[in-house]
């Protein structure tokens, strides 16, 4: 997890590596679930030709795996013949993604950590796939599932929340990041309190001052045994119904649905 | 001068519980936040949470590991007669690994989490049994391979745990390779030595485990001290070396194992602590052994506050197994030159 993260704090703005982007796009390796997602949103499956290890999408279980994030491989890639390789920008994954792109293939990477990078990471793409209509479509489903549970929000005080993202350590959506943006939507008020990363580190007495009313586990089993945070054994804990608050792309409004679940709203 | 035995012991328990209560007054003000002490005791929250849920149990947590490691340290250095020897040479550290990464790669499947959850429901927790599983492995192992005409052999005994360590951390380098990024940052902290907050219940038990071994080791303090004699004055005095060496061996890789389980592995505390009360204690066994319990105790409460303030305004916290290694490697070179 703290690796994503730090793919995260580390995104930079939208770069470009390797040779031109050919005008028709045929064939792409995507390299982050969010990213396929993305491409999948855009009605592209059928170019959709590697993904990662981590992709859990139905629609991609039978598409090539080309690695991780972090340690994506160049030959798995390569074999692939992609005219076209979307990446994350990360320290991690820098390496591998620069030999793929002096090699000679494409690489485009978007920052995703923001609402904003998201929408502006699908407008991209789209434009890439000559598909800008199926991208202004999938931004303006976004917005209007913001604006639905914004709009629905107001009916009840908000819920102090703590949308945690790691135990051990203990690392929690701060209210800058994707995340966090969407916890403000679905109702919530972000207990870890102010802070412009989108994750960090949280001590767990700072967990215990902020007194949250509902701790949301986001992709990380409940610890067998205890409480997943020490001092905070009586809050209501709740899991996610799904992995869309995970994955930075198109599948916010489903996000902002679990998080409404999650805080009992 | 030479002092007595019950004089030493009184100068050690004189100058070492004051510092055991000074540790844990520090322990329990310091942490990621301010806290009113009055508030706290007059139950006013989140003051009381923080005090009693929070900062108790986790000096409690450290000085039961710091004892446990200090007087695994002392016997292990007796046993090897050699001052080098840590909790963690004969490896232990290794074996316990090998458990926790086991359990944290099969917790991905559907029968490790089965097992787990079976665990869980009997009131055990799946990783600490692995690592304590893993570290009495260890021990068996390098207790078998060690031994020369049916006896411990130091030497071999000590290069046996030193291969094996290298050996466990290539295959938890490796098993790291296929886990989850989350994952692999939690068995990377449990490696590094953290010390988390466990629950009083779990605490208790966990003091009341640490008391057998302790005193199979406090019995054998005697026989320790003859054992500096070497293998044969020490029969000549009537002591049987054999079992001395097993039940000692086996009472400190039990006291080990159980503080591995807790908090990873912290370095450096059953190697300074020993050396650190000799110098206020003289060698005999039967005053370093409790007293080294209560100056590791002291040691470990000192250096967890220590890691809880040093990076407090960036909200992290570096793992206790780090400050005990920053400052304990210059402390050590300290005492070895001024014992010149």
């Amino acid at each position: 997890m703290i690796v994503c993260l730090a793919l995260l704090l580390a995104a930079g703005p939208r770069q470009h590596l390797g040779p031109q982007v050919p005008a028709e796009v045929r064939r792409v390796v995507t390299l982050a679930p969010s990213l396929s997602e993305i491409v999948l949103a855009l009605g592209a499956q059928d170019r959709l030709v590697g993904v990662t290890r981590f992709d859990d999408d139905p629609r991609a279980q039978k598409i090539p795996r080309v690695g991780g994030y972090n340690d994506p491989q160049p030959e798995a890639v390569l074999g692939l013949h992609p005219d076209l390789i979307i990446a994350e920008p990360a320290p991690a994954n820098r390496g591998p993604v620069e030999a793929v792109a002096r090699l000679g293939v494409p690489v485009e990477t978007f920052p995703l950590s923001s609402v904003e990078d998201i929408e502006n990471a699908i407008t991209g793409i789209a434009q890439l796939l000559g598909v800008p209509a199926r991208g202004k479509a999938v931004r303006d489903q976004i917005e209007q599932a913001r604006r639905d549970a914004r709009a629905s929000a107001l009916s009840k005080p908000r819920t102090r929340a703590l949308l945690v993202f790691g135990l051990d350590p203990l690392v929690v959506a701060g209210p800058r990041g994707f995340a966090g943006e969407l916890l403000e939507d679905a109702g919530g008020e972000n207990a870890a309190g102010a802070s412009d990363l989108p994750f960090f580190r949280l001590s767990v007495e700072a967990a215990v001052r902020a007194g949250p009313e509902v701790i949301v586990l986001c992709g990380i089993e409940p610890p067998a045994g205890r409480a997943p945070i020490a001092g905070l054994e009586k809050v209501r804990v709740a899991p996610l119904r799904s992995t869309a608050l995970l994955h930075p792309g198109p599948r916010i409004p489903e996000a902002l649905a679990d998080l409404a679940v999650a805080l009992g709203r | 001068m030479k002092r007595s035995a019950a004089a030493r012991a009184a100068l050690a328990v004189a100058v070492l519980v004051p510092v055991v209560l000074v540790a844990a007054v520090v322990g329990l003000s310091t942490g990621a936040g301010s806290l009113s002490l009055r508030d706290a005791l007059q139950g006013r929250e989140p003051d009381a949470t923080v005090l009693f849920r929070l900062r108790v149990p986790r000096v409690l947590l450290a000085a039961e590991v710091g004892a446990a490691l200090s007087v695994a340290g002392v016997a292990l250095q007796a046993l090897l007669r050699n001052p080098l020897a840590d909790p963690f040479v004969f490896g232990l550290s290794g074996g316990a690994a090998i458990g926790t990464a086991i359990v944290t790669v099969a917790s991905g499947t559907a029968v490790g989490a089965a097992a787990a959850s079976a665990a869980s429901f009997a009131g055990l927790l799946p990783t600490q049994l692995a690592a304590v599983a893993g570290a009495m492995a260890a021990a068996l192992l390098v207790f078998t391979l060690g031994r020369a005409r049916g006896n411990l052999d130091p030497a071999r005994a000590l290069l046996v745990g030193v291969v094996f360590n290298s050996f466990a951390s290539a295959l938890v380098l490796s098993v790291e390779a296929v886990l989850r990024p989350d994952q692999m940052q939690a068995v990377s902290l449990w490696l590094a030595g953290s010390l988390g907050y466990e629950a009083m219940p779990l605490l208790t038990g966990a003091g009341i485990a640490l008391l057998l071994p302790v005193l199979v080791l406090l019995a054998l303090a005697g026989r320790m001290n003859l054992l500096a004699l070497g293998d044969e004055g020490a029969s000549a005095l009537g002591v049987d070396v054999g079992r001395t060496r097993l039940f000692a061996f086996f009472a400190a890789s039990a006291a080990v194992g159980i503080a591995v389980a807790f908090t990873g592995l912290v370095g450096f505390v059953g190697l300074i602590v020993p050396h650190a009360v000799r110098l206020l204690t003289g060698p005999d066994h039967r005053v370093v052994l409790p007293a080294s319990a209560l100056g590791g105790a002291a040691f470990l409460v000192l250096a967890d506050a220590l890691a809880r303030v040093l990076f407090r305004g960036l909200g992290a916290e570096p793992p206790v197994g780090a400050v005990t290694a920053i400052v304990g490697a210059p402390l050590f070179v300290l005492l070895m030159r001024s014992r010149e």
